[in-house]
């Protein structure tokens, strides 16, 4: 670990491999250059953002543009939290496509094969694909979810509907949720496309697993099968978190989605070990 | 057009010979690549299995069900719902048939085999909607007759029974249509993962957008949206504000697909390949 490579008789211990931690920092630096250079990645992410809170505005505003028109028990149903954020349904496929392209890109253009010469440690390049795509997408949450957010409310307490702030019971929380359920649909999407090495595939793979599967598999009532395994899929885990239905608890809906990014990480890891670039 | 080939050899070749080589070599370039194969059988698995899924869980449900909802039950979308999720193989597909093309960059090789632009995208359509037609219209038939098994004693519908056989061949008509849209969305855009999430926006996320946003404009519109018109193919009993039939449903996704079309016959003969 603390072998220096600028020690003054380097010569003859030219091909001494380099520290770990050098290497590491080597790879992360690498996959931030790849990434920041991607238009995809400058585009899709702003385009993104702006959808996402445009869609959570005009939802707030057209929801509560009628309060004073809706009847009692109407006005009792009225959740300016979940009006404000009905747009994450559709707002994860933003993280997971992203997550994808992260991967697929390199796979694409044959880059891929130069990454692997250039670091053999495969593991290496997909832990730094990792942390950067978790940052990324975090970051990226952050910013919708705040944004919208505070948008959000400003417009539902505009329309002189009951709104909540920051403050509130549960908001903060909400929020951080919503937070950690994108960033989890964004490394879903990563682990994704490095297993299946295609944009096309990868990007098919997150509209039907975090979308159209789930909103069809809530259609077959609930038997011996469904009831073990529809609830885990991660728009239900995302929906169970975020929503208290009598269902699983918010901790499990959890570690749910921790297990889903865990094991497709593993199965990603075991996939670029075996097979060709 | 004439037949004086000796004297004037680079008059060019008939149209109809042409065309008929074009169509040809699409058909080797869709049944070489793997993803033809693959996006069709798992279209073929979604449909079928779902099918069987779809039914087997409603049948307990319509038992219970209330008389306001037993008349409302719809046998025949029921059983092929699963189309909705089977679409995205499908549009997949006719997106990568171009811009995997593209990507590879085969499709220099192919404009100057054949400089005619119009006719290679006119018989790649052709070809692609012939297969995937086919295929589509045969687990069709066979998603109906296991559901409709599955379903009873249930409602369940009979293949002769009014419009049933033309909701059966809607549905390989509406997953054709969607090939094609993802086709021709494929050429305007030529990049696969904008062409893919264009066409799943369209397809998957517009209509949740409409369902979030309440209002008369709103869920109007909603119904003359890509997907929502052409499902109508494949409903037996028809809802909403304007009911649009199966085939005024397809001819609304028809209207999109003429429009993407019309894009992309006119981009492809003015830009680079």
């Amino acid at each position: 670990m603390s072998r220096s490579l600028a020690a003054p008789g380097a010569g003859s211990a030219g091909h001494a491999a380099p520290a770990a931690y050098r290497r590491a920092g080597a790879t992360l630096a690498t996959e931030w250059i790849k990434l920041r250079s991607l238009r995809s990645m400058l585009v899709t992410p702003l385009l993104g953002a702006v959808a996402s809170i445009g869609l959570a505005d005009l939802a707030s505003k057209n929801n509560a543009a009628g309060w004073t028109h809706l009847g009692a028990a109407q006005k009792a149903q009225f959740d300016p939290l979940a009006i404000n954020f009905n747009f994450v349904i559709v707002g994860i496929l933003l993280f997971g496509v992203l997550g994808a392209l992260v991967v697929t890109n390199e796979y694409g253009s044959g880059l891929i094969r130069a990454t692997f010469a250039a670091t053999p440690q495969r593991g290496l390049i997909l832990a730094a694909k990792a942390v950067l795509a978790g940052l990324l997408s975090f970051a990226l949450a952050v910013v919708i979810v705040f944004t919208a957010f505070f948008t959000g409310q400003a417009i539902i307490s505009g329309a002189h509907a009951p709104h909540v702030s920051l403050g509130d019971h549960g908001v903060l929380g909400h929020l951080m949720g919503t937070v950690y359920y994108m960033t989890a649909a964004g490394l879903i999407g990563l682990f994704t496309g490095v297993l299946v090495r295609s944009a096309a595939a990868a990007i098919t793979s997150m509209f039907g697993l975090l979308l159209v599967l789930p909103l069809l598999a809530d259609k077959i009532k609930p038997d011996a099968v469904t009831r073990h395994t529809v609830p885990y899929l991660p728009l239900n885990l995302g929906d169970e978190m975020l929503h208290h239905h009598p269902g699983l608890s918010p901790g499990t809906a959890v570690a749910g989605l921790a297990a889903w990014v865990l094991v497709l990480a593993a199965a990603a890891a075991f996939s670029l070990r075996g097979r060709d670039a | 057009m004439s037949a004086q080939a000796g004297t004037v050899p680079r008059r060019g070749i008939r149209v109809d010979s042409r065309l008929r080589a074009t169509a040809r070599s699409e058909w080797i370039k869709f049944r070489s690549v793997r993803s033809g194969p693959f996006a069709l059988a798992a279209t073929a698995l979604i449909v079928v299995v779902g099918a069987w899924l779809l039914g087997d869980s409603n049948r307990g449900s319509y038992l219970a069900a209330s008389p306001a909802g037993k008349a409302a039950f719809d046998p025949v979308f029921t059983v092929l719902q699963a189309i909705e999720l089977a679409q995205l193989f499908i549009g997949a597909l006719g997106v990568i048939t171009v811009t995997g093309e593209y990507t590879s960059g085969l499709i220099r090789g192919t404009f100057v085999a054949t400089p005619q632009r119009a006719q290679v995208l006119a018989m790649k359509a052709l070809v692609f909607a012939v297969v995937v037609w086919a295929c589509c219209t045969a687990m069709s038939f066979a998603a109906f007759f296991l559901g409709q098994s599955v379903l009873s004693p249930a409602k369940h519908a009979g293949i002769g029974d009014p419009g049933v056989l033309t909701a059966v061949f809607g549905a390989g008509l509406y997953l054709t249509l969607i090939g094609l849209l993802g086709m021709f969305i494929g050429v305007v855009v030529r990049r696969t993962p904008a062409a893919l999430a264009l066409l799943f926006g369209l397809l998957v996320v517009l209509p949740i957008v409409f369902t979030q946003i309440h209002g008369k404009f709103s869920s109007n519109v909603g119904e003359y949206l890509p997907g929502n018109a052409g499902e109508e193919a494949f409903h037996l009993l028809h809802g909403g504000a304007y009911a649009l039939g199966p085939w005024q449903g397809l001819g609304v996704l028809t209207a999109y697909v003429a429009v993407a079309a019309a894009a992309a016959f006119a981009l492809i003969r003015r830009r680079d390949a």
